[in-house]
């Protein structure tokens, strides 16, 4: 009779039990004496640790990944959805500080090629922003140049370096612009529908095509799944608030938060991308806001908790390569110009990076295994451009770690991070037929996004 | 006045007749948010506009909420008395500002004289107490109690 007593008070307060559980696990058959340890059922810190601890047992013992899914986001409770879109002032920072991120102006440091290179290759090894890009630019416009078509690959390439034509990549470039935007005739966009109407498809084309055109240069694209419109979400617990109303006030809950996040396109591919710095290197600091994330202005709501890169867990091509975000037409330059606030653009963008990119990586973490219990053991590394159709940034996001709740982050020395750049025209304007001022540096920047991949390939 | 027409001369002035309060927030807000009690007919853009163009704040960004006034207490006559509702809006500054609710009530340092004439006074009331308490070997028991 107590035993059901027992069992009727754990349903009821704890619905993750499943009811063909017991809380006390099966003691070993060969101890005379039962192990003498806190109650599972009271109402005290030394049950609720010792509930938690057979939750965490629970899940490290779940026999596949999707089963760890189930039982790690089981329990619906009110949380912060966060939008990498967002128009709140300053939110990249408050991100950062959800997520543990170091952000770090620039792109990441390049990694070292093998010996035996060009001294043509020396030179971009020393550039190692975008801005330095402008000397390499020049050298590949000059047609039959070896040196600068070595630098374009990132591995060593055996034998003959591939030589990267610039002004085919650029006619790519400039024929889905003019064919979005010129030659194909469409009506007046919907009203706040102007990213549907034309930079959507144009970064559909041009991505699609480049893709395409670079297969041959980089094997790994050709093994890759480009998702159109693809749903990306990820679930998880930071820091610790105490409930202000309802049936649980007062009890300590952790903050939990959920990326809902929709890039315009999405490439997976089968193997991981190399890391840009070790696991553990600590290159800037986090930003510590001991406001509540209401404050942002954030809100909560209760639904699934899901965590999903693009594709199930059964998807050979589970970790990601590079997303592409569109910018929505509520928050282009326009509207922040006139509103005098020209430096919340940028933060705009970098929100976008941050947060995407974060969503995206611990997902593909969690695919592998891992959680904030059980730390990632290597580093997930993923790119993103972030566009308004006009304007590109490009961004870098090495996932070190997973454990960000409250007991998990007390020992844990790494941090996530990011590398970014500011937004820079791809082109001036389109006019006549033409497209004036284009910008060869995004596009090589872009192209070599799309070359990354590791170093056996 | 002559009658306005577009581009002509604005030979009158409109005041509104709009009042904003700023308040000490209830919960911690961020260093560049001020909180504020407004009029209930005063919407967002009123409000940006209000400051910006009186008192030359820039604002960035603007939240409001109605605050609904309790109607549980009870007068003399057992009548619900309402407490009136208000607008609180949230302004967020630009260019980088901040704003700390200044603390209206400081305690006053008290010079030697304002001491030495608090210590007098406590000691006076002590001595007083401890007059009026009979002996305490009787634990408090009145003296007229007894034989």
């Amino acid at each position: 009779m107590a035993a059901s007593m027992g069992r009727r008070l754990l349903l009821h307060g704890h619905r993750w039990f499943s009811q063909s559980e017991s809380a006390v696990p099966t003691q070993p058959p060969d101890s005379l004496y039962p192990p003498i340890v806190a109650s599972a059922t009271a109402k005290s810190k030394a049950a609720k640790r010792r509930r938690l601890e057979h939750f965490n047992q629970r899940v490290h013992a779940a026999a596949s990944i999707e089963e760890k899914l189930r039982l790690y986001g089981q329990l619906q409770r009110p949380k912060y959805m966060i939008y990498p879109q967002t128009f709140a002032l300053n939110a990249d920072r408050w991100y950062r500080s959800f997520t543990k991120t170091v952000f770090l102006p620039g792109l990441p440091p390049r990694r070292a090629p093998a010996a035996a290179q060009a001294p043509g290759v020396a030179a971009p090894e020393a550039a190692k922003a975008v801005e330095g890009a402008a000397p390499q630019a020049a050298e590949a416009a000059e047609p039959g140049a070896a040196a600068p078509g070595a630098a374009k690959t990132p591995a060593p390439a055996a034998g003959a370096a591939p030589y990267l034509d610039m002004g085919e990549l650029r006619s790519l470039a400039c024929d889905a612009l003019l064919q979005e935007s010129f030659y194909q005739n469409k009506k007046r966009p919907f009203l706040y529908r102007d990213q549907d109407h034309t930079p959507g498809p144009f970064l559909t084309q041009l991505v699609s095509t480049l893709a395409a055109f670079l297969c041959g240069r980089n094997p790994l694209l050709a093994a890759a799944s480009l998702d159109l419109n693809p749903e990306v979400n990820y679930y998880w617990h930071h820091g610790e608030e105490v409930v202000v109303h309802g049936h649980r006030k007062g009890r300590v809950d952790p903050v939990r938060f959920q990326i809902d996040d929709n890039p315009h396109l999405q490439i997976r591919v089968p193997k991981q991308l190399p890391e840009f710095v070790p696991l553990e290197s600590d290159l800037g600091d986090v930003p510590v806001i001991d406001h509540k994330p209401s404050k942002l202005p954030l809100f909560k709501k209760q639904y699934e908790n899901k965590v999903f890169i693009g594709s199930k867990v059964a998807d050979p091509c589970c970790y990601g390569h590079t997303q592409f975000h569109l910018i929505p037409d509520k928050l282009n330059r326009k509207r922040f110009i006139r509103a005098d606030l020209e430096d919340q653009i940028e933060v705009v963008y970098r929100a976008n990076g941050i947060a995407s990119l974060f969503a995206w990586t611990a997902a593909q973490a969690m695919y592998q295994g891992f959680w904030s219990e059980a730390d990632v053991t290597r580093p997930f590394v993923s790119q993103a451009v972030v566009t308004d159709g006009k304007y590109f940034a490009f961004f870098c996001f090495q996932l070190n770690t997973l454990a960000l709740t409250v007991e998990t982050i007390q020992n844990n020395p790494r941090k996530n991070i990011c590398w970014g750049t500011d937004s820079k025209p791809l082109y001036d304007v389109v006019e006549d037929g033409s497209v004036k001022g284009f910008n060869d540096e995004v596009l090589l920047q872009l192209v070599r996004f799309l070359l990354n991949r590791p170093k056996e390939l | 006045y002559p009658l306005f027409q577009l581009g002509g001369p604005q030979l009158r002035i409109f005041r509104p007749n709009f009042f904003m309060l700023a308040v000490r927030p209830g919960v911690p807000q961020p260093e560049d948010t001020v909180q504020f009690r407004v009029s209930m007919q005063m919407t967002k853009m009123d409000i940006k506009n209000y400051l910006e163009k009186i008192y030359n704040v820039p604002v960035a960004a603007v939240r409001t909420r109605i605050q609904y006034g309790a109607n549980n207490k009870r007068n003399h006559k057992n009548q619900r008395v309402k407490k009136p509702d208000y607008k609180v809006a949230y302004v967020q500054l630009g260019q980088g500002q901040t704003f700390q609710f200044p603390n209206l009530f400081p305690e006053k340092e008290q010079d030697a004289e304002t001491r030495s004439f608090d210590d007098f006074k406590d000691k006076y009331m002590e001595r007083e107490k401890q007059r009026q308490k009979g002996d305490p070997r009787r634990g408090g028991v009145p003296d007229w109690f007894g034989l």
